[in-house]
């Protein structure tokens, strides 16, 4: 028993070193490409060393056989005193002339080189790896890896996820930046100093933006109600008819979804021009109803679906007539479920860009997507209106966006997965 | 292949550059431009130079619809020579889409020669050249330039670039005719209805005959709107429709497909569609599967991550791209974070690994969410089991939540890989296809699909963007059949 628990037994401290290494090894592959981005050749050698020596910490602590720990040990300690010197270095080659990027490139060099020094130097270390450790703390010791582990394992995650939200947030921070910076410059220099309104006021003073989103909310009011005419009947009668052909409407309905787009798009816009569809809110009301029509009935079925059907054979039964039954149970009771699908498809027809790009080629009929595009693809300046343009657009489409994701994204995937 | 510059002609071009010798080439001192033109979609360039032209001379005509400072984001329209014309055709006005001509003084303007794989050649001792350009931008300012051969080709400064407006408009000709369009309508509304009455009519019960009028409105749409137009685009795919002849195109047989499949560009804009497509659902489904874990379980501020982690997929793609592409520019983010000075958008690899990178991080939720769902659906006491028994974490992931994981994933990695094949946002918005854009040809960073926008709504050749597009949406369903059928994934699709 004793021989089990000392056997079994290996200090948590070697895995940590072992996770916190992989992590700057894979974190230090992102800085060794900067590196080689910005032609700085010294930092790349100084940096590939470092991340040699990583990967000799991450062995040191996946090993756990009894027969060489003190090399495995002193080798671990060597290369971290190594990653420490190499992060040391990093940064005194850059001098006082270091930038953000730096300073995150020495930390994830610093970080494990310190650790490992610590880590691999403490009591229990020691003694685990000279084999003098005791039956009692050997048991004890396994108690603590397991309340510990959990921890380590929050704290890494939390590293990740930081580093993961850093890469989503930094474009959103700098598009507020620059909308509220004056004048187009880019860089912006010292984040968020001298806040100044001016390309708010230009935008909302303007009459592109006005026109722009008139379009805009016609088209995507258009589209959710015609969309939803079209899709609650068919999804109620696919949820609750049995009928010839239902399976087959229905297949045919889940294979429209994964049509690619371009297919359609020149004979649309052939049959548009035509029928003198262009340019007017009519056309892309037409084909952006179509676009969300299969998904909006398949989220509709599966919504219709969890209405008890009992309630609907009661009100037959007191002589309520077919339709009555839909108008008066049935769409009443999935009233939440319709305004859900509708604002999908008014996200859809917010959101489209390409048709709205083939189809109103004027720009007093643009919906926003093209106008903000057209701000831009112009000229490459005015990117001082063009962020405060987009922040107007995206903010609110990002509040409904988040307030009803789960409904959303659970209406999605079962339309797109499920079937 | 009157139009574009074939793969041949382009070859000794992309040498002679590469293998031209620094001579001084001689320098051009004043350039014109007008919109002004004798016909539709034309611009008229006119240039002198500074001293007669000698031997080896030679100059790309680049065009780009925003100004430009450098040749990073601008379309080579088309390239003039300098060598002795003994032998050479001179075709005459009208038969090349760069009608160009040359003077060697006093005004007097001769059509240029064409070499045997098609370049214009002026003789030495030019002094001036013109050309009318066609197949510019509709009614918008095109910006024009004059490269002569010895400059930097990706980041050579311009000496001098002028704008100019073309003139004729996409105007529908007078002579088209709306009635096919509506008989097609009409003899499809007309036999839906027949349809599901017919079937309705073999109902017995009247609630299969009330389902029937139910689903008629969508089925209709469906059919007019999707359906049809489907089936106008394979008809239209065998004609020589396009911008100047629509509604009088006739039937040129197999044409288009041919001009498609012997195209300059069509294996490179095929290699780098599938490249994209690949690395991208890659990195979405990992990226996704491993957020995913991270999130499972309990963590210290999920709402707050899932949130910020969502906002990807919540703000509107047009507009994000937009933003990285001002991250990317030469003054922008990416440079003053690094400290670096490089011209991101405007160099074909970078180019590249931007428009990747930019689409990963856009698409990486929904894989995460869909994923994330999964996760949940996983009884918990499995992995209590595994546990007890021993498995560690590695093999636990590998013979539990992956084999739990990948009716999920499947059907969803086929969607992710169909919505990237059709991406068109990212690509259109961030380099419209470029850099080294060659007039009728894929730029380097273009998508099959950014590509036949261009073929159709730049070049206004109908009929050949229908037959890329019928060969796209084939290439999509094989993939599809085949991957279906690799991985079984039918039953958890249908």
């Amino acid at each position: 028993m004793s021989d089990l628990a000392i056997r079994w037994f290996a200090p948590l401290e070697l895995r940590i070193l072992s996770g916190m290494s992989f992590l700057s090894c894979a974190l230090l592959s992102v800085v060794l490409l900067f590196d080689y981005f910005r032609g700085d050749y010294d930092s790349m050698a100084i940096h590939g060393v470092g991340m040699m020596a990583l990967m000799v910490m991450i062995l040191t602590g996946i090993d756990f056989t009894e027969e060489g720990r003190t090399r495995r040990r002193d080798m671990g300690l060597t290369a971290s005193g190594i990653t420490l010197a190499c992060g040391v270095i990093g940064l005194a080659i850059r001098g006082a002339e270091y930038l953000l990027v730096d300073l995150w490139a020495g930390l994830v060099l610093l970080i494990p080189g310190l650790s490992g020094l610590y880590l691999l130097s403490t009591p229990l270390v020691s003694r685990w790896v000279e084999s003098t450790i005791e039956r009692a703390e050997a048991e004890d010791g396994l108690v603590r890896n397991r309340q510990l582990l959990p921890k380590w394992q929050a704290a890494l995650k939390h590293v990740v996820l930081l580093h993961v939200v850093a890469v989503v947030m930094i474009p959103v921070l700098w598009i507020i930046d620059v909308a509220i910076s004056p004048g187009d410059a880019l860089q912006g220099g010292a984040m968020f100093s001298s806040p100044t309104g001016e390309h708010f006021s230009n935008i909302l003073g303007g009459d592109n933006f006005w026109v722009w989103a008139r379009n805009s909310v016609i088209v995507s009011i258009g589209t959710t109600l015609l969309g939803l005419c079209l899709a609650i009947p068919a999804g109620y009668a696919f949820s609750r008819y049995r009928f010839k052909g239902r399976g087959a409407m229905m297949f045919t309905f889940l294979l429209v979804q994964m049509f690619p787009g371009i297919i359609i798009l020149v004979p649309y816009f052939m049959v548009m021009k035509s029928l003198g569809l262009l340019n007017t809110a009519i056309g892309l009301i037409l084909a952006y109803s179509v676009t969300a029509l299969p998904l909006c009935v398949w989220m509709l079925k599966g919504f219709f679906d969890t209405v008890p059907k009992e309630l609907e054979e009661a009100a037959l039964l007191d002589g309520c007539s077919q339709f009555g039954v839909f108008y008066r149970i049935i769409l009443p009771l999935s009233l939440p479920a319709v305004a859900v699908t509708g604002l999908f498809s008014f996200l859809v027809a917010w959101n489209e860009f390409l048709l709205a790009l083939t189809f109103n080629t004027s720009d007093d009929m643009f919906t926003l997507p093209v106008g903000l595009a057209s701000y831009i693809s112009a000229t490459d300046s005015a990117w001082g209106d063009f962020a405060a343009m987009s922040l107007l657009v995206a903010i609110p489409v990002v509040l409904l966006f988040i307030v009803f994701q789960k409904f959303l994204i659970e209406g999605l995937t079962a339309g797109s997965v499920k079937g | 292949m009157r139009r574009g510059i074939s793969l041949i002609a382009v070859m000794p071009l992309i040498v002679a550059l590469l293998a031209m010798p620094v001579v001084q080439a001689t320098a051009v001192s004043k350039v014109e431009a007008s919109g002004e033109s004798s016909s539709y979609r034309n611009v008229n360039l006119t240039w002198e130079l500074a001293s007669p032209a000698e031997d080896g001379d030679g100059f790309h005509i680049i065009f780009s619809e925003s100004s430009f400072s450098h040749t990073g984001n601008a379309t080579i329209h088309s390239t003039v020579f300098t060598a002795s014309t003994d032998g050479m055709a001179q075709p005459a006005v009208g038969e090349w889409y760069d009608d160009c001509q040359s003077s060697s003084g006093d005004d007097d303007w001769a059509m240029v020669f064409r070499s045997e794989n098609g370049s214009a050649v002026v003789p030495p001792g030019t002094v001036a050249i013109r050309c009318d350009l066609t197949g510019m931008p509709v009614g918008a300012e095109v910006f024009l330039a004059i490269l002569p051969f010895d400059s930097h080709w990706i980041s050579g400064d311009l000496s001098e670039v002028v704008g100019a407006t073309s003139t004729a408009a996409d105007e529908l000709p007078p002579s088209a005719d709306t009635r096919p369009v509506w008989f097609a309508i009409g003899s499809i509304a007309l036999s839906l209805v027949v349809l599901l009455a017919v079937l309705g009519w073999k109902e017995r019960s009247a609630q299969g005959r009330s389902a029937m009028l139910y689903v008629a409105p969508a089925l209709m749409a469906l059919a007019l709107l999707t359906f049809y137009p489907v089936g106008y685009g394979i008809v239209l795919s065998f004609t020589d429709a396009n911008q100047s002849a629509l509604g009088e195109q006739s039937f040129n047989g197999l044409d288009n497909y041919v001009e498609v499949f012997t195209s300059a560009g069509f294996l490179r804009v095929l290699g780098f569609t599938l490249l994209w497509t690949v690395v991208n659902v890659f990195a979405h489904v990992g990226i996704g599967l491993a957020l995913a874990m991270a999130l499972q379980g309990r963590v210290k501020g999920k709402v707050a991550y899932r949130t910020i982690l969502l906002l990807p997929w919540a703000i509107p793609s047009y507009i994000t791209v937009l933003i990285w592409r001002g991250i990317f520019q030469y003054d922008g983010l990416f440079n003053g974070l690094l400290g670096t000075q490089i011209d991101i958008l405007g160099l074909p690899v970078p180019a590249a690994a931007a428009v990747i990178v930019v689409n990963i991080w856009l698409g990486f939720p929904f894989m995460m969410m869909t994923i994330s769902g999964a996760l949940q659906t996983i009884p918990g006491d499995i992995y209590e089991a595994a546990e007890v028994d021993g498995v560690s974490p590695i093999s636990q992931f590998r013979h539990l939540t992956l084999p739990m994981l990948k009716p999920t994933i499947v059907p969803v990695a086929l969607l992710g890989f169909i919505w990237t094949f059709n991406m068109f946002n990212v690509i259109y918005l961030m380099t419209d296809g470029g850099p080294n854009l060659w007039f009728g040809e894929p730029g380097s960073t273009d998508i099959l699909i950014t590509y036949v926008y261009d073929v159709a709504f730049r070049r206004g050749m109908y009929g050949l963007a229908a037959a890329w597009s019928v060969v796209i949406f084939l290439i999509l369903l094989w993939f599809s059949a085949t991957y279906m059928k690799k991985t079984n994934a039918t039953e958890a699709v249908v």
